[in-house]
């Protein structure tokens, strides 16, 4: 049976490496499910709080989200905030949750422990994914915005290594528990972000084959700012007969400009050719949209095009 | 405006290239090293990034913790001169650290066991900033080799680009693991006992903590921290030492952003930061700035006529289709040049460069040249 595609699964992870846009492709993505009805919340787990910019509300930082648009809700995850609260649901006592907070030795452990805090984290998003309220699901989709490409990897291999190291205890149970439903492709799916240049879509290829040598669910590859060019073929010939003509320098600036977009469509199109070689992926293009301020409407421009995709489980 | 990069660096030891991710760091890096080997240093270029395309358009195999000598006829051939030698290296963090340890463990039974350690295998994934703390460990080996004039530092694509800065003292303290240490002791060690008693509350963490994670991990922690007994001295001695270097007039920080608001904000607050706490300055790069199209405005008519007469298959559409993209060719100028001017003004003037962007990425040491000329005068 094959697996669902991604954006009929739950748990949502997009990854990629710095400066492709992955804040902006996971808030387009949570803003085209919560759009067509799907109670949807978007997690940053750099705990930058990027995605303000896009929404104008900025996520809150611990572990209770806020609504940004119908549908939507927001969060920027506090590993802090998250492992208190870890510790309250596993401690009888509350003095005994505080003291370990405050203890230095419970901190160093939870620094040198490889993935502890990760392990958290995930657990915590997993909390979300099944969180329930009168019966139903308080969220459909779970969006979430991971740390830039090798740090997204391990946050999703985590569980499989604390399983490695932890000997026996509580953890290592949940970390089984949570490990099997990452790789679940039924459950969880990751995108890759890459964006039309040599280094970031090497890269992206990278990330995928890495995703698969450790059995992660990998779904879709999404090509963010993609340029498009109005020319077709068979104007470039006479653009550059006027371009180096003795025409006027505004019209041979005009025309210039026309053969330029023309190049970089190619440009693009060629680096999202090499995507789609490189990761035998479905890959959604996105164009470049200049303006993703809130109000511009280029976030709900990016939304759209995810959500027309049917590989990837758009366009119904 | 703009000032001479090169010239600019010229005679110093160390150079770190910082910045946000994808503005270029690399290659603007590579272009560095590239004009400083040219004017006849001997230099070592550190990137953090696998960076396939750059090792390819250098000519190198691949690049790894080894150093490897780029060709100076490849260099002389895409019309820069070579008066020096340029040499390339990818951080290993592993590597690195590797050899940290074995230069400072005080035998060989304490390199093997912190060697074998789980935690310790896993450290360089884990540790908040331990893939900064190893690069700048790696920089600080290169430098102090003296096998070359200049080491320059492409830093890593950090959550936050200053957490290099912090890196060693970061690790330093992990090391020492003041908290823990008090609690574990070394196994059996009578004398620390009396320690325990005296932590109100201590020991009950560490059984709370053994009853989460199981004993082992407790254990493999414990043990980690004990190999590195007798070895926290040489870290600390080797973090207060790197930082001597960084903010040394040997050394000059080089940011680099694009003109986009997202990695200016973060160039900014490390313009700022380093400013601050005194580290030398040198330049901030403005990588991949478009250009202002020339010319003045064009009736479409006009262009309309011409694009006929060559034989256009739609020239009135065409026409107002090409003024269209000449009109969105000058937003984007504007929109960088606007970006620039706010860099400028919010940091005080600072000394700037500006790159322009290029049609593709460069793949050829002759794209990487383009850049140094950028840079300077070669």
């Amino acid at each position: 049976m094959s697996a669902p595609p991604l954006l009929d699964r739950r748990l949502l992870f997009v990854i990629g490496k710095g400066g492709v846009g992955k804040t902006t492709v996971a808030g387009a993505m949570a803003l085209g499910l919560a759009d067509t009805g799907r109670r949807t919340l978007l997690v940053e787990v750099a705990s930058e709080q990027r995605s303000e910019a896009l929404f104008g509300v900025a996520p809150p930082a611990g572990i209770v989200p806020a609504e940004a648009r119908p549908n939507l809700d927001v969060l920027s995850i506090d590993t802090d905030t998250a492992t208190e609260e870890y510790l309250a649901r596993q401690l009888p006592m509350r003095p005994l949750v505080e003291l370990m907070v405050r203890s230095r030795a419970f901190h160093q452990v939870a620094q040198a422990a490889p993935g502890l805090s990760e392990l958290v984290t995930v657990g915590k998003l997993w909390d979300f994914a099944t969180a329930v309220q009168g019966g139903a699901p308080v969220w459909d989709r779970i969006v979430v915005d991971a740390p830039a490409t090798g740090h997204g990897i391990a946050l999703l291999e985590v569980a499989g290594q604390i399983r490695e190291l932890a000997s026996s205890g509580p953890i290592r149970e949940q970390a089984a528990k949570i490990e099997q439903v990452i790789h679940h492709p039924a459950a969880t799916g990751v995108a890759v972000v890459a964006i039309p240049e040599d280094l970031a879509v090497s890269e992206a290829i990278e990330a995928v084959a890495a995703l698969r040598a450790r059995d992660l669910p990998v779904a879709a590859a999404v090509m963010n700012a993609v340029r498009a060019s109005t020319v077709m073929p068979a104007d470039e010939a006479p653009l550059r007969k006027v371009a180096d003509s003795a025409a006027g320098d505004a019209e041979r600036a005009a025309a210039l400009a026309a053969i330029d977009t023309l190049v970089a469509a190619r440009h693009d199109a060629a680096e999202t050719e090499s995507l789609v070689r490189g990761t035998d992926l479905p890959v959604v293009s996105l164009p470049d949209v200049p303006d993703l301020r809130p109000g511009s409407g280029g976030l709900e421009r990016l939304a759209a095009a995810l959500m027309a995709d049917r590989r990837t489980g758009g366009g119904v | 405006m703009s000032t001479d990069l090169l010239a600019m660096v010229e005679g110093r030891r160390v150079v770190v290239v910082a910045g946000a991710g994808g503005v270029g760091k690399t290659t603007v890096s590579a272009a560095l090293a590239l004009g400083l080997a040219g004017r006849g240093a001997r230099v070592a270029v550190v990137t953090i990034d696998p960076a396939r395309r750059l090792a390819t358009a250098l000519g190198i195999e691949a690049l790894g913790d080894i150093p490897h000598r780029v060709d100076a006829a490849r260099v002389t051939a895409a019309g820069m001169q070579m008066r020096g030698t340029m040499d390339a290296l990818q951080l290993d963090p592993r590597a690195t650290f590797d050899r940290l340890v074995a230069r400072e463990a005080p035998d060989d039974a304490a390199r093997e066991r912190i060697l074998g350690n789980r935690i310790y295998r896993h450290l360089s994934s884990t540790v908040a900033g331990a893939q900064e703390f190893m690069a700048v460990e790696r920089l600080f080996e290169l430098s102090e080799s003296g096998d070359y004039d200049v080491v320059v530092l492409d830093t890593p694509p950090a959550r936050n680009a200053l957490d290099f800065l912090d890196a060693p003292e970061r690790m330093t303290r992990f090391v020492e693991g003041r908290g823990l240490r008090l609690l574990l002791g070394p196994r059996g060690g009578a004398g620390r006992v009396g320690w325990r008693a005296l932590q109100a509350g201590g020991s009950m963490v560490m059984s709370v903590l053994e009853r989460l994670t199981g004993a082992e991990l407790i254990g493999d922690i414990s043990e980690f921290l004990q190999s590195f007994d007798g070895m926290y001295q040489g870290f600390a001695d080797r973090a207060s030492a790197v930082k001597d270097l960084l903010a040394s007039d040997g050394t000059r920080f080089v940011v680099v952003t694009g003109p986009r608001p997202e990695p200016s904000a973060e160039a900014m607050a490390l313009w700022r930061r380093l400013q601050t706490d005194r580290y030398p300055l040198g330049a901030l790069v403005v990588n991949r700035v478009h250009a202002m199209p020339g010319g003045g405005d064009t009736p479409p008519a006009q262009l309309a006529a011409l694009l006929r007469d060559a034989g256009a298959p739609d020239p009135d559409g065409l026409a107002v289709r090409a003024t269209d993209a000449l009109e969105v060719a000058r937003a984007r100028a504007r929109a960088d040049l606007h970006e620039v001017d706010t860099l400028v003004s919010s940091l005080g003037d600072p000394a700037l460069i500006t790159v322009p962007a290029l049609d593709a990425d460069p793949v050829e040491v002759a794209g990487i040249a383009h850049i140094t000329r950028a840079l300077g005068a070669p």
